[in-house]
């Protein structure tokens, strides 16, 4: 495929590997903050093969492992509503609440079905006009403009029966609580490629600048990840802290200005609790009170919801990079992908589920790894 | 978050005034939502697609120049590789008339 | 809502099921888990519990094979089959797959009341049509109707009586460290396919199922004389849960090539769409093979030269260790592990 093969060539990332190592003149600890990029990390083993080099910490960027339990909770009462299709991207089915997940919602009788876009959610609304279709808009700044666009395009067409249960998030404040962190060990961040697309990397320069830490905006295929990670090596052995983009062909400064401005339009800033981490202020999105009329969590009442976290899951130490997913005593005990305690087990992206089902053979025994 | 991947615009339509197009990935099609990118887009361009939309257009020029780049640097890591496991007076001369390893 | 949990500080694992899910018809580990727990035990008996793709059953004349399987399948008309193709194929290959000559099926139907008849006929149509040209007759039937809403449309189901074949009795325990693992054809096909025509997924491709009858090709094995340890034809659940049950039941580890597997490049852009991986879509008319490494060579040349095996493949070998475990070795030189997954293979957004 056009623009994608070209970019897992052996050749080039073996090039890449090899460059990396000559260049480090000692171990550097990076974070790469995208899900997608640490599922390509994992999957590649590169990791594996830039040990010594480069340790790579795993950021949250998972936005199904991030998403608070409450709204996982009112997302599971609203869809076992007998008037409602609830609609969804495939990564939050199995995502457990406190309770249960969507999938079970679904097996006790709850409407439940996958989309792969928020505009088909819009259409499904428009066909089932008896129905309430609520869709799970859930993502960090790539999805924000195809939800906006959702909510948007409802209201222009006067649709009655559709509304979104929001739980986005944004990346720089994310960026931000990491580098406040008191053990915080990361000294390089690879920034999300497609986060970047949306809203271009203008919010990144304050923060290398206050920090004096590299950011390079970086794709997702192997030679992407392994070039980003050059580029932010070669700053750091020559003591710059700059924010720097691998992924030119995708990516510009000011990002996709009609995207933003349409997000802009329909949601605002607001503080917002990652799950696992706690709240993060300013760092989640909400529609705009023009747009309430589209809110999920307005429109059903769903009472008060009493969450319960599982005490053993520490998905907040494995997503803020202080406990690598092996080292949680309940990793691949109590907590499988069969019967997972936290999100990070069940998204294809989350952390633990990519090192349990990826590189479990490689990492030995929990007691075994070392930090 | 990051699942976007690249794809041809093959067709483009208004649908009730939202910009819709056809994007081919490699011979599978789909829907896409062009709206954000529609001032610079046209048959024949390349979009990263994701859930549906159209976020950015892919930057042909540039995507060319730096894998030529990355190409070039790991064909010259390669003849470093192989000039230094063939003859270390290639990259020395003074080793040669020595007889020490490069 | 609160939870049962409110109060206790023991981790216990997120409620247990209840109900039936999706995921139990997966092909993962939820339907490993449903069949061996609930069916297996209470059926109790050592045909069955070997978990072939069939089951062997001495009657003092002729050994008999038997297979079972019900087709749930949506929509029930998709590119490149039907239902009722596919229940004839499927089942007839399962019969295959332990060495068997399938002699008749059996075809039982659940109708949904509104289903149009012209539908039906389509399928019949298609079952008759799958049956000849394979040369087993559908013997037996049933037929049920249930209300609106009970049954998507129709459900069949088929089993198969096949009589086994001294020359080839394969099993899923008969894996050997040093075994070459082979593809009789590309992977992904018919699960693509199938998504293709889903409702919120669709898209438009040239991706049609392999839906197939693969007893011919059986029979080529069998006439070649090659030692043959397993055949399994890897349907729900693709190529990795195939072979991680096959590694589990031999007790062996299984090395794959990524450079080896044979991917369309349709089925792959597919999947490069949706977030998924080709290992885990399903397939209706491949089978896999694994045979001794000096038998190789023969086994692909005996696939290359039936039409359904032009792409055969030798795509990786077993070693004895990590016992259970299937990995894929990449291009890059890395290796990761191809697990089985709990239930279905979910399309992502990240």
């Amino acid at each position: 495929m056009r623009y994608l093969s070209e970019y897992r060539d052996p050749a080039i990332a073996r090039g890449l590997i090899d460059r990396i190592r000559r260049t480090a003149t000692r171990p550097w600890t990076l974070m790469e903050v995208c899900g997608g990029q640490t599922h390509t990390i994992v999957r590649q083993g590169l990791d594996e093969l830039l040990a010594g080099a480069v340790e790579m910490i795993h950021g949250p960027g998972c936005p199904v492992c991030v998403t608070p339990l409450e709204q996982i909770d009112k997302a599971l009462a609203i869809a076992a509503r007998p008037e409602v299709i609830f609609t969804s991207f495939g990564d939050m089915l199995r995502v457990p609440g406190s309770d249960c997940d969507l999938q079970q919602v679904r097996a006790r009788g709850g409407a439940v079905r996958v989309v792969y876009s928020p505009l088909d959610a819009l259409a499904l609304a428009q066909r089932n006009p008896h129905r309430e279709v609520v869709f799970f808009a859930v993502g960090f700044e790539t999805t924000a403009p195809a939800n906006a666009m959702a909510v948007w395009r409802a209201a222009e067409l006067g649709v009655k029966n559709f509304s979104v249960l929001v739980s986005h998030v944004t990346v720089p404040p994310a960026i931000t609580a990491i580098m406040e962190a008191p053990d915080n060990r990361v000294q390089g961040f690879l920034a999300a490629g497609h986060v970047c697309a949306v809203m271009g990397w203008t919010e990144y320069e304050p923060i290398a600048a206050r920090y004096r830490v590299p950011i390079v905006v970086t794709g997702f295929e192997p030679t992407d990840i392994l070039e980003g990670m050059l580029m932010t090596v070669e700053q750091l052995e020559s003591g710059r802290h700059e924010v720097e983009n691998q992924y030119v062909r995708s990516v510009r400064r000011e990002g996709t200005v009609p995207a933003r401005a349409r997000v802009e339009a329909v949601f605002e800033l607001a503080d917002r609790k990652w799950r696992g981490i706690g709240e993060i202020p300013m760092s989640g999105l909400r529609l705009r009170e023009e747009f309430a009329a589209f809110d999920a969590e307005r429109r059903f009442d769903v009472g008060n919801i009493a969450v319960n976290e599982p005490v053993a899951c520490r998905a907040g130490e494995v997503l803020t990079g202080k406990l690598r997913p092996p080292q949680c005593a309940a990793f691949g005990t109590l907590c499988t992908p069969d019967h997972p305690l936290g999100a990070l087990m069940v998204s294809s992206e989350g952390a633990c589920a990519a090192y349990y089902h990826l590189a479990r053979h490689r990492m030995g025994t929990p007691q075994e790894v070392t930090a | 978050m990051c699942l976007g991947i690249p794809g041809r615009i093959v067709e483009v339509r208004d649908d009730a005034g939202l910009a819709q197009g056809t994007v081919d990935f490699g011979g599978v099609r789909r829907d896409v939502c062009l709206q954000y990118v529609a001032g610079e887009v046209a048959v024949g361009d390349y979009v990263i697609v994701h859930v549906g939309f159209a976020i950015s257009k892919v930057d042909e020029a540039e995507a060319k120049r730096t894998f030529e780049v990355l190409r070039e640097m790991s064909r010259l890591d390669e003849l470093e590789w192989m000039a230094d496991a063939i003859d270390p007076a290639f990259r020395d001369p003074g080793a040669a008339a020595t007889g020490a390893k490069a | 809502m609160t939870s049962l949990a409110d109060g206790l500080t023991c981790a216990a694992p997120v409620a247990a099921t209840t109900h039936v899910q999706l995921g139990h018809g997966s092909g993962g580990r939820m339907s490993a888990s449903l069949i061996g727990e609930r069916f297996v035990r209470a059926f109790d008996n050592a045909a069955l519990a070997a978990l072939g793709d069939g089951s062997i059953v001495a009657t003092g004349l002729e050994t008999l094979v038997v297979s079972t399987d019900s087709f749930v399948v949506t929509p029930i008309e998709f590119p490149g089959g039907d239902i009722g193709s596919l229940a004839v194929h499927g089942t007839l290959n399962d019969v295959a797959m332990m060495g068997a000559r399938p002699v008749c099926l059996t075809a039982g139907f659940v109708l949904e009341e509104g289903l149009p008849l012209d539908v039906l006929d389509r399928v019949i149509a298609s079952m008759a049509r799958a049956a000849r040209e394979a040369g087993v007759p559908i013997v037996a039937g049933d037929t049920k109707v249930v209300e609106r809403g009970k049954a998507d449309g129709l459900y069949v189901n088929t089993t198969g009586i096949g009589v086994a074949d001294p020359r080839l009795r394969p099993g899923p325990a008969r894996a050997r460290a040093g075994d070459a693992v082979i593809v009789s054809g590309a992977i992904g096909r018919h699960g693509m396919a199938i998504m293709s025509a889903r409702e919120g997924l669709e898209f438009e491709s040239t991706i049609t199922s392999d839906s197939a009858c693969l007893v011919p090709v059986v029979e080529a094995l069998k006439r070649s004389g090659a030692a043959v340890h397993v055949l399994r034809d890897p349907t729900r659940g693709g190529v990795a849960s195939a072979l991680n049950e096959i590694a589990a039941a031999s007790g062996v580890a299984i090395e794959l090539d990524e450079t080896a597997l044979p991917v369309p490049e349709n089925v792959r852009a597919a999947c490069e769409m949706l977030g998924l991986d080709p290992l885990y879509v399903a397939n209706e008319g491949i089978l896999v093979a694994i045979v001794p490494a000096a038998d190789a060579a023969t086994v692909l040349d005996v696939l290359r030269n039936h039409p359904l095996g032009a792409g055969a493949a030798h795509i990786g070998r077993v070693r004895p260790e990590p016992a259970a475990t299937v990995f894929v070795r990449t291009a890059l030189g890395g290796t990761r592990i191809v697990d089985l997954l709990p239930g279905d293979q979910l399309p992502r957004i990240c």
